[in-house]
């Protein structure tokens, strides 16, 4: 397996907000990655590569790290650029310990972002136009109508791939759209003890989110995830050097495996198989061959808190049963019970994960810097409350086919 | 589905993302772009190395010392012709050269007192009479509102 | 560190709007280089792909392309720009122990959306989209007048090199431009866009894609008795347009000095049998020459008048024709390694140069070739 010992050792990221109008485009990258960096306590010049990415539709900015290269001290080394959709963060993490892991980089950042502000087209769906075109046939398929289709379109997300896979998850599981807004109101809760968040709502209730306006079935206008502006950094490590660090999260396995194309029609007319949008094989595959890595072998009690990207909150209930956390169609009766709060047996999303803060390039890797800061024991206020030897780390993206998984510790291999 | 013996295949046509965009510049670029009304133009002198950006940045790309507010310095406004090249077709936005009705110069302009080099539309000259090294100057729109487009093009200076 | 090697490949007939849709195109090519190496995809541990959003003209590029690609249920990732930052990360993901064989694909069909309008994209959208001069040509226009102004390059001689690379190509059947009889006058002849840039001077408009298998050294030596081994990669990273020194390619300097040290190379005029390079203009490949350290600055029209770099010269540069005789964007540098591995193998045809050992591949992105990735590559022996 993994040769050489990878850690995570400085996490940045800046306050998110639905506009930082204040700064541009590589501003607002170069406070991540500095934080990163200041955390980590490494100069720029003790960089060896940089891995990058965002959503350039989004930006409108084609390649942006040749434009934003020159504020975080990209000239002179290497820099990789990633962008798989949801998952870039994720894809840009994984780059970056790949990039150690091979031994060809001793220290490494791993910077994303997205500023949807600098777009003028509603939420962030800008650019997304052509995906958005293959999930409106498949919402028709599902006798979904023309207005609720429209409004998916318009608020933060790609909801329309999202309702209908929700549809599925309720119809198998038994779970009920007031198992969302119990997601929702957790996820506002604790974004308001997450400083950098964007949506935050101290005592948030399930109640509060209820009242609500459906805004497409299953989905009310609280189920939704923000178009946030926002970037996050990391930086990554070879074993001797992070050894000598006081905080560090030790990565102990990491997968990203695809799925089909969740459309019944792809472009070439293949014809794909997948009738269930909340199966996401990819994403149990992902799982295991991380967890294998890791040693771990009951993910259930091995795994101290989870940070799963859930722009819906249908999907944080989907992906913990898909990362082994709970069993199968089970987790809204984990939830009820209230394991998935910060207090709970098994904490998700502590931070208020992509629910409560998605700026769409950042989003997976803010998964794997908030499960390293559990780690490390760094999340002050969202702290879990309890010893966190192992957190996974999770992101979702594509048309439903792609998945990251990232399994950090507080031990090497 | 049919499966029909033919020729070629068929396309469908659209710009991608013809979304709009409104970047925020950040506070330099705002103060660079505002004092173009008083016909100045700003750079940001990095006080570590001394290289001096045209437009100015908040972060030294060479040293990467941060830079803000009181590293602005105003230029003068003429430059030296580094390099240049002769238009003759232009980009129309939705992927095609055309033609220009006729040749337009293309400057690489250093500015005194700057290190930055800006790339910039040369007017009021015969692309025969462009050298390496002639020295110009912005040529000003009449009405400056404090925008970029308050330099038309940069002129051979007189 | 584990040794990797270049196991199969392949790559389309690079054309202007090649009459396949994307995916069919993209299938293809994966299935010939998976039946070039001699193995099934059941046997490819991860697929790392190179494109770009607004290249491909759609959002999220490799996303409807996870089966055709064949990474459906593989570990699998999407770098953008060049394909040698597919190849270069596969080959991390292999050196990390976690994988063992990679397949690489980079694609761009460059009659989808014009690439230079693309390029216009990739600038400062606070200052010079505003200004609205620039695009990749008008910005390597103004290079190629600087380079020649202080090296006393002619026209002539930056001709010159398009006559090469694009006779060359007369022998290469995946290339696009293949003139046999080119001559500098008719390069001279051919349409101006931004002086001294004219039509043959740049890189075509090609659609086409690439696909590379990478192998550690126990599976490479399980599937092929002719592995092609990754000696050295470099990569960098340049200054953006305003505060570059446009005379130089000091990131391609940098990066071919890190595949030299990798691969143990002190002499590249001396140790490297045969270079293939992305020359997206014709001026830009003296400045290579330079950068790889084949001659001193400014020296680069010598080696070609010298006939140093012709097919039958010291060190050939581009014997496949290069970039200049096709450029499906994203894909070029990939092709340019798989036209190296070629060389080494022996599988050249028409276009081998003898007795080659040891390559260099190259491939480039960005405004005047900002962003840079050197592979130095290898026989056995």
């Amino acid at each position: 397996m993994m040769f050489r010992n990878v850690a995570i050792i400085g996490c940045g990221q800046t306050k998110h907000s639905s506009k930082r109008r204040d700064v541009s485009l590589p501003e607002m990258i170069e406070e991540a990655a500095w934080r990163a960096m200041e955390d980590a306590q490494v100069t720029p010049e003790e960089i060896d590569a940089i891995v990058v990415g965002n959503m350039q539709g989004f930006g409108g900015v084609a390649q942006p790290d040749q434009w934003i290269g020159d504020w975080i001290g990209a000239p002179g080394k290497p820099v990789m650029r990633i962008a798989t959709g949801g998952t870039t963060g994720g894809s840009v993490g994984q780059g970056a310990i790949y990039a150690v892991a091979s031994g060809m980089y001793d220290k490494v950042l791993a910077v994303a972002w997205e500023k949807h502000s600098d777009s003028k087209e509603p939420g962030a769906t800008t650019g997304l136009l052509h995906v958005a075109l293959a999930n409106f046939f498949h919402a028709f398929n599902y006798g979904m109508n023309l207005k609720s289709l429209v409004a998916t379109t318009v608020v933060g997300a790609a909801a329309g791939v999202a309702v209908y896979q929700a549809m599925f998850y309720m119809h198998r599981s038994g779970c009920r759209i007031e198992h969302f807004d119990m997601v929702a109101a957790k996820s506002r809760r604790n974004a308001a003890k997450n400083k950098y968040a964007h949506l935050q709502w101290p005592g948030c209730t399930p109640e509060d989110i209820a009242k609500t306006e459906m805004v497409a079935y299953p989905f009310r206008f609280g189920h939704i995830c923000p178009a946030s502006d926002g970037a996050s950094a990391i930086v990554v490590a070879a074993e001797d050097i992070a050894k000598k660090k006081e905080d560090k999260a030790w990565v102990k396995g990491l997968a990203s495996y695809s799925d089909e194309e969740n459309q019944l029609m792809s472009e070439s007319y293949g014809g794909v198989g997948i009738l269930d949008a909340s199966e996401q094989m990819g994403c149990r595959v992902s799982a295991m061959k991380a967890y294998r890595m890791a040693g771990i072998t009951d993910p259930k009690r091995e795994i101290d808190v989870a940070e799963i990207y859930q722009p819906f909150p249908s999907q944080e209930l989907i992906f913990a049963e898909r990362l082994g956390l709970f069993d199968e169609g089970k987790a809204w009766v984990a939830l009820e019970e209230g394991e998935m709060e910060i207090d709970g047996r098994m904490p998700t999303d502590p931070s208020g994960g992509v629910l409560a803060t998605n700026a769409i390039g950042s989003s997976a890797l803010q998964r794997i810097l908030e499960a390293a800061l559990q780690v490390m024991g760094k999340a002050e206020e969202h702290q879990v409350p309890k010893e966190v030897r192992n957190a996974v780390a999770h992101g979702w993206g594509g048309v439903t086919n792609y998945t990251t998984v990232t399994v950090l510790g507080d031990s090497p291999r | 589905m049919l499966h029909l013996e033919r020729e070629g295949i068929v396309r469908v046509k659209g710009l991608p993302f013809v979304a709009r965009f409104k970047w925020s510049t950040g506070f330099l670029m705002e103060r660079f772009i505002k004092s173009l009304a008083e016909k100045k133009l700003l750079g940001a002198k990095c006080p570590s190395c001394g290289y001096t950006y045209v437009p100015p940045r908040s972060r030294c790309g060479k040293c990467l010392t941060k830079l803000g507010e009181k590293n602005l310095v105003e230029l003068s406004g003429r430059g030296v012709l580094v390099g240049y090249t002769t238009a003759y077709v232009g980009l129309d936005g939705e992927g095609n050269f055309v033609d220009l009705e006729k040749p337009r110069v293309i400057g690489a302009i250093k500015l005194e007192g700057a290190d930055s080099t800006i790339f910039m539309p040369i007017g009021e000259i015969d692309p025969e009479g462009v050298r390496e090294g002639m020295e110009v100057e912005p040529k000003w729109r009449e009405a400056t509102r404090g925008e970029l487009a308050d330099i038309e093009y940069f002129k051979p200076s007189r | 560190m584990r040794r990797v090697a270049i196991v199969g490949y392949a790559q389309t007939q690079h054309q202007f709007d090649m009459q396949k849709t994307r995916e069919d195109m993209v299938f293809e090519v994966v299935k010939e280089a998976l039946s070039h190496a001699g193995i099934t995809r059941g046997e490819v541990d991860t697929v790392v792909t190179a494109s770009t959003d607004f290249l491909d003209g759609r959002t999220i590029s490799s996303v409807f392309l996870s089966m055709a690609v064949g990474a459906y249920l593989k570990d699998e990732s999407k770098t953008e720009e060049d394909g040698t930052s597919a190849a270069w990360y596969a080959f991390m993901r292999i050196l990390s122990g976690v994988h063992d064989v990679a397949l690489v694909e980079a694609h761009t069909q460059g009659s989808t959306f014009n690439p230079h309008q693309v390029s216009f994209y990739t600038l400062d959208p606070l200052f010079d989209r505003q200004i609205g001069v620039l695009n990749d040509v008008s910005a390597a226009a103004i290079q190629a007048r600087m380079y020649m102004s202080s090296y006393g390059v002619s026209e002539e001689e930056i001709a010159m090199v398009s006559v090469k690379n694009l006779s060359n190509a007369a022998k290469n059947p995946f290339a696009q431009r293949r003139m046999p009889d080119l001559t500098v006058e008719e390069v001279l002849g051919s349409k101006l866009y931004y002086h001294p840039i004219r039509e043959l001077m740049m890189s075509p408009i090609s659609d086409g894609a690439c696909a590379l298998v990478l192998a550690s050294e126990e599976k490479a030596k399980e599937i092929t008795d002719t592995p092609v081994w990754i000696e050295g990669v470099g990569v960098c990273q340049d200054f953006y347009l305003r505060d570059r020194n446009l005379l130089e390619l000091d990131s391609l300097r940098k990066a071919a000095k890190d595949a030299y040290e990798m691969a143990g190379i002190r002499d590249p005029y001396a140790e490297l049998d045969v270079f293939e390079v992305s020359e997206k203009f014709a001026h830009e490949e003296l400045m290579i020459y330079e950068a790889l350290g084949l001659c001193r600055r400014g020296k680069g029209k010598v080696l070609l008048e010298r006939g140093a770099t012709e097919k039958g010269g010291e060190i050939p540069v581009n014997p496949s024709g290069g970039a200049l005789a096709a450029d499906p964007v994203c894909a070029t540098g990939l092709v340019r390694m798989v036209e190296a591995a070629k060389q080494i193998r022996g599988e050249a045809g028409e276009y081998q140069i003898p007795g080659v050992r040891r390559a260099l591949a190259h491939g480039q992105f960005g405004m005047c070739a900002q962003k840079n990735w050197v592979f130095i590559l290898g026989g056995e022996g």
